[in-house]
């Protein structure tokens, strides 16, 4: 009998609460928090921010979490330890429990990417805040940013102005803005809500220019983790106890080969300001001249990320 | 969601009122329809329906997982 949507949601809910229970500030993020949050969205497996130091005690817990009396394993060779130095460093962890007839998968963020305020503070209930979830969401995937802004008005319509750094379609910021005055702090933080405020034409070919950036920083940050864990991946692979039964085995297994292959931060060792500026070239390709003229300053977008 | 502990004073009743109109239409114009229908409903109900699609689909040989690439979108 396949596990339903529904028995999965308690699922996750319940680990949630258990590990929130014992001290661990984790949330669950992404598409799951969405449908919570009024956006729905049709997703099977949970994204799950967990603070890197808790990261040993949330392996604990993970390793007591049976479903349909099934344990959990970590998923395929490419994914990293669950430990606070690769979590810091913005790597992702993949566990799959394989239950009779279906598959729970959970994904465990230590750093929000993208993120500009510390997620721990503001958890509602099961769930990242409104915010966290809206600037994960500023992916590589199209499909992805339609529920920014429906976040951001969410955001607004609960009296937060962040609502206004999150809102990517011409339409709702223009009729927004017909009722609604944009804050100046707001317009500090994001350049293009100041051609709203003026009412200037350029807006619409901005809005392209700044969505164009975001997927492009997305695609240069996965590549180059992509790359930095080929050496790990390999290792890991070819180590037969990586497939052991054991959770506390193939996380020893994936401790000692990402100690010596896996860097902890490939982000920082490529070089913020080099991302960054690799990005903006990449978006000009795509956009029209002028677009990202207006670009945020996004330095301040790598909250969580250890030097 | 939860609201900000304290309304702030730019949102007024007529504010508000106008943003739901707003977001209703964009539900509409991104979401399609029935997803804005979706979308306004009482959370248990909203999770309900999320669930029977996802369920159906999964019946029907839908794959909801993302690679496990070490990193996420």
């Amino acid at each position: 009998m396949p596990l339903s949507y529904a028995e999965l949601e308690l699922f996750y809910e319940g680990l949630v609460a258990r590990a929130q229970g014992r001290g661990i500030a984790c949330a669950i993020t992404s598409g799951m928090a969405c449908v919570a949050y009024g956006v729905a969205q049709a997703t099977q497996d949970c994204d799950l921010l967990c603070t890197p130091a808790a990261a040993g005690e949330f392996l604990d817990l993970l390793g007591e979490e049976s479903l349909h009396g099934q344990l959990p394993s970590y998923r395929g060779h490419l994914t990293p330890p669950l430990d606070a130095r690769w979590m810091r460093g913005g790597w992702t962890s993949h566990f799959v429990w394989k239950a009779a007839g279906a598959e729970a998968y959970l994904d465990i963020f230590g750093v929000a990417p993208r993120g500009s305020s510390p997620w721990e503070a503001e958890l509602q209930g099961f769930y990242a805040g409104p915010h966290t979830v809206a600037e994960m969401k500023r992916t590589n995937r199209g499909k992805d940013w339609p529920f920014v802004t429906a976040l951001g008005v969410k955001l607004l319509e609960a009296g937060d102005p962040r609502g206004w750094l999150h809102l990517f379609s011409y339409e709702v910021l223009v009729q927004t803005a017909a009722k609604l005055a944009c804050p100046a702090d707001m317009v500090a933080l994001r350049p293009v809500l100041g051609l709203l405020a003026s009412g200037d034409e350029r807006l619409e070919v901005a809005l392209k220019g700044e969505m164009e950036f975001w997927n492009q920083l997305d695609r240069l940050r996965i590549r180059v983790h992509e790359h930095a864990v080929r050496p790990y991946m390999l290792a890991v692979k070819r180590d037969r106890c990586s497939g052991d039964p054991a959770l506390h085995t193939q996380h020893l297994v994936r401790v000692e080969h990402a100690e010596r292959l896996l860097p902890v931060n490939p982000l920082r060792q490529h070089g913020l300001e080099r991302l960054i500026g690799e990005a903006r070239a990449q978006a000009a390709r795509f956009v029209a001249p002028g677009a990202l003229e207006w670009l945020p300053d996004v330095r301040g977008c790598f909250i969580g990320l250890s030097e | 969601m939860k609201a900000a502990k304290a309304r702030p004073a730019w949102l007024t009743p007529e504010v508000l009122r106008h943003l739901k109109r707003v977001e209703y239409d964009f539900h509409v114009r991104a979401f399609g329809e029935e997803m804005a229908r979706v979308n306004f409903l009482p959370l248990a109900e909203r999770r309900r329906y999320v669930g029977d699609m996802v369920d159906h689909a999964v019946r029907k040989g839908v794959k909801f997982d993302k690679p496990a690439l070490g990193v996420t979108p």
